[in-house]
């Protein structure tokens, strides 16, 4: 927020953001899929767009491509206003999460569609050229007269990244391109998709709904939530210091717990907590990473925060294994073991224990 | 021990499976097979067979000869019948895409509301709801030297003389047929372009593709079976049409179809069953031409 409000005041137009958004509104009847959505995007920036379903960004991603006019706010390209502009004028790539492709055309057509048929086309030879070109960059040399029902999913994502390359755009927009692959696939698209937008230094703006892309991806995540902007930042901000209680929850890594702010200490239904850190929310509740509990033996924790559950089972990660256990009026309580940390202690099902934590651990909103 | 003679017993009941897996499928495919024997292999075989016969004034007796067909080639009434068919056929056909592939594109890919979209097509059957006959006829007010049409031009002053070229003429003929069949064209493209995702639109108009550029590259390919599919329904129909051309034409317009019903009408077998056969032909060739547009295997 602070980094767009200085940025404002500046006319140099090459210090002017590629992206900028002022108060972008979007409702459909009474539901308000974008509030007042403001932020900016720098030159060459790969920003992640995290948030649940519904939290509004696919409708953020498209106001932005122009299939949805907001109902307030304004858009900016390079400083250049286009809230209102004819989607071609734009200059946006647009990569769907369904990929999209024609499906009656060849992987080298579906490259070359926008060349020979957008605003402006390209003689021939220099369309065949850009497009084989852009087609290697991906890495699908070989497969151009395939037609595009005929290729993998991968293959398909991978056309629709040249697709949309080729075109040269100022900005990328990517709607849960990797939703589509298979686990696998995802990782290994993850890393390609970071070294293509390195190679061609355009900025991307990559929406998930996975915590672990867009922390993977971004050089800063968004969190989205109800269509307001949870938390801007750097990956390793978000994670460690998630802004409001949502964005902790989203995250996927906090317990989160409801309570409010008590001098010193945060009361909650599982007891008083001490903290380490405070954010200023204005929703109050308490959170603390999985990884930051410990299960001990029920009243032989004699330190404080600690909270009373019991425990239901266990899941196997790999590096880790993940403990559910259950407060007294069924609130789930993960814990995660590092295996590096030794051996997972032995729990029994519906025994009692105590997890704890230490009080700097602790972040409070309110 | 018993799992070899498991194993034994299983590998002795393989072929039999085989054969009672064979058995149910020649099962299920009898009652089709029967049908279209009878009912269409047969009466084909039973026409061009009766088209060698030879005819007299009152009877046909089974007696090959190539009378009849001389007498179809070597009439001008005849071939000019063929002519007018194929013509018609040929404008309907052209008449009945031209109106139904904008209603399709309408209510296939600009009503997204899937209710509104069944309400629509439900709206293009409701002619269908009264007799064939009753629908032809229903033109002869509209288009009638006093009818519908001329009273309205008449009375907001476009013409001062009645339009009579508007019934029983070709044009009348065409009218009334496009009418009838421009719902069996609307069905099937309305069906394909509802099938088409939304977001390939959209990626196309990303690429800065305008709304007649994605039309042709885009929409109307993908359209094509539900076309080929149309074109083949309009075809068959108005290629066998009398009725219409009947009621529409004040007799003047002669499809093959009629000759049929008047040959039939005075016993005169033979040459009923060359036209038949030669239309038969027709259908053959023009849903043979339509096939090869587009690999309808794949594509429904």
């Amino acid at each position: 927020m602070d980094a767009v409000r200085t940025k404002k005041g500046m006319s140099i137009l090459s210090e002017e953001p590629i992206l900028r958004l002022e108060g972008l509104t979007k409702r459909f009847g009474s539901h308000v899929a974008l509030g007042d959505v403001t932020f900016a995007v720098e030159r060459g920036e790969y920003v992640a767009l995290l948030g649940p379903s519904g939290s509004g960004k696919t409708t953020l991603l498209r106001s932005i491509a122009g299939f949805e006019i907001p109902d307030a706010g304004k858009i900016f390209l390079s400083g250049q206003e286009i809230t209102r502009a004819n989607i071609y004028e734009r200059g946006i790539g647009f990569v769907f999460q369904n990929f999209a492709l024609f499906p009656h055309l060849s992987v080298k057509d579906n490259v070359a569609f926008g060349l020979r048929n957008g605003a402006k086309r390209l003689p021939n030879d220099e369309v065949l050229s850009r497009v084989l070109q852009t087609i290697a960059m991906v890495g699908l040399t070989g497969l151009e007269e395939r037609g595009a029902a005929q290729i993998s999913g991968g293959q398909k994502q991978r056309v629709a990244l040249a697709r949309t390359l080729v075109m040269q755009p100022k900005l990328v927009l990517l709607d849960e391109p990797l939703g589509a692959l298979d686990a696998n696939l995802r990782l290994r698209m993850r890393a390609e998709l970071r070294q293509i937008r390195e190679q061609l230094g355009i900025p991307f703006l990559h929406v998930t709904g996975s915590e672990t892309e867009a922390l993977a991806m971004g050089d800063r995540v968004i969190v989205l939530d109800q269509g307001r902007i949870g938390q801007f930042g750097k990956p390793d901000e978000v994670y460690n210091r998630p802004a409001t209680p949502n964005v902790a929850r989203f995250l996927n890594r906090y317990n989160v717990f409801d309570g409010a702010l008590d001098g010193e200490v945060f009361a909650s239904a599982y007891g008083r907590f001490a903290f380490g850190v405070r954010m200023a929310s204005a929703r109050s509740a308490y959170a603390v990473r999985y990884d930051r509990l410990v299960a001990k033996q029920a009243g032989t924790v004699s330190r404080a925060p600690a909270i009373r559950v019991n425990y239901v089972a266990s899941e196997y990660l790999g590096a880790a294994i993940m403990h559910f256990f259950e407060t007294n009026d069924g609130k789930v309580v993960e814990v995660e073991h590092h295996l590096s940390n030794g051996p997972p202690s032995a729990f029994s099902e519906g025994e009692a224990y105590d997890l704890t934590w230490t009080a700097e651990d602790g972040i409070v909103f309110g | 021990m018993s799992s070899i003679e498991a194993v034994v017993s299983k590998t002795d009941q393989q072929p039999d499976r085989g054969r009672s897996a064979a058995l149910r499928s020649y099962l299920l495919i009898a009652p089709s097979v029967i049908w279209m024997a009878l009912f269409l292999i047969l009466p084909l075989a039973m026409i061009v067979y009766v088209s060698f016969w030879t005819q007299s004034t009152f009877k046909i007796e089974p007696k090959l000869t190539l009378d009849s067909w001389q007498t179809f080639f070597g009439s001008d009434t005849y071939l000019n019948s063929l002519w007018t068919t194929i013509r018609i056929w040929l404008i309907v056909l052209i008449s009945t895409f031209v109106l139904g592939y904008p209603t399709a594109l309408f209510v296939g890919l600009f009503v997204r509301n899937k209710t509104l979209q069944t309400a629509l097509l439900v709206l293009c059957v409701i002619p269908f709801w009264t007799s064939f006959l009753i629908r032809v006829i229903a033109w002869r007010p509209m288009l009638g030297k006093e009818g519908a049409i001329n009273i309205l031009l008449m009375k907001f002053g476009f013409i001062h003389q009645p339009i009579e070229a508007l019934l029983f003429t070709e044009l009348s003929v065409v009218i009334g047929m496009t009418q009838i069949y421009v719902v069996f064209m609307v069905g099937p493209i309305a069906f394909m372009l509802g099938r088409i995702d939304p977001n390939i639109i959209e990626a196309a108009r990303d690429l800065g593709a305008g709304f007649w550029r994605i039309l042709r590259k885009i929409i109307f390919p993908l359209s094509l079976p539900g076309v080929v599919v149309g074109a083949m329904f309009v075809s068959v129909m108005v290629l066998g049409e009398f009725a219409t051309s009947a009621a529409l034409s004040g007799r003047k317009v002669n499809l093959l179809g009629n000759i049929v019903v008047t040959q039939v009408g005075s016993l005169k077998w033979a040459l009923a069953s060359v036209v038949g056969v030669i239309l038969t032909v027709i259908m053959g060739f023009v849903i043979a031409g339509l096939l090869r547009i587009v690999d309808l295997k794949k594509e429904l």
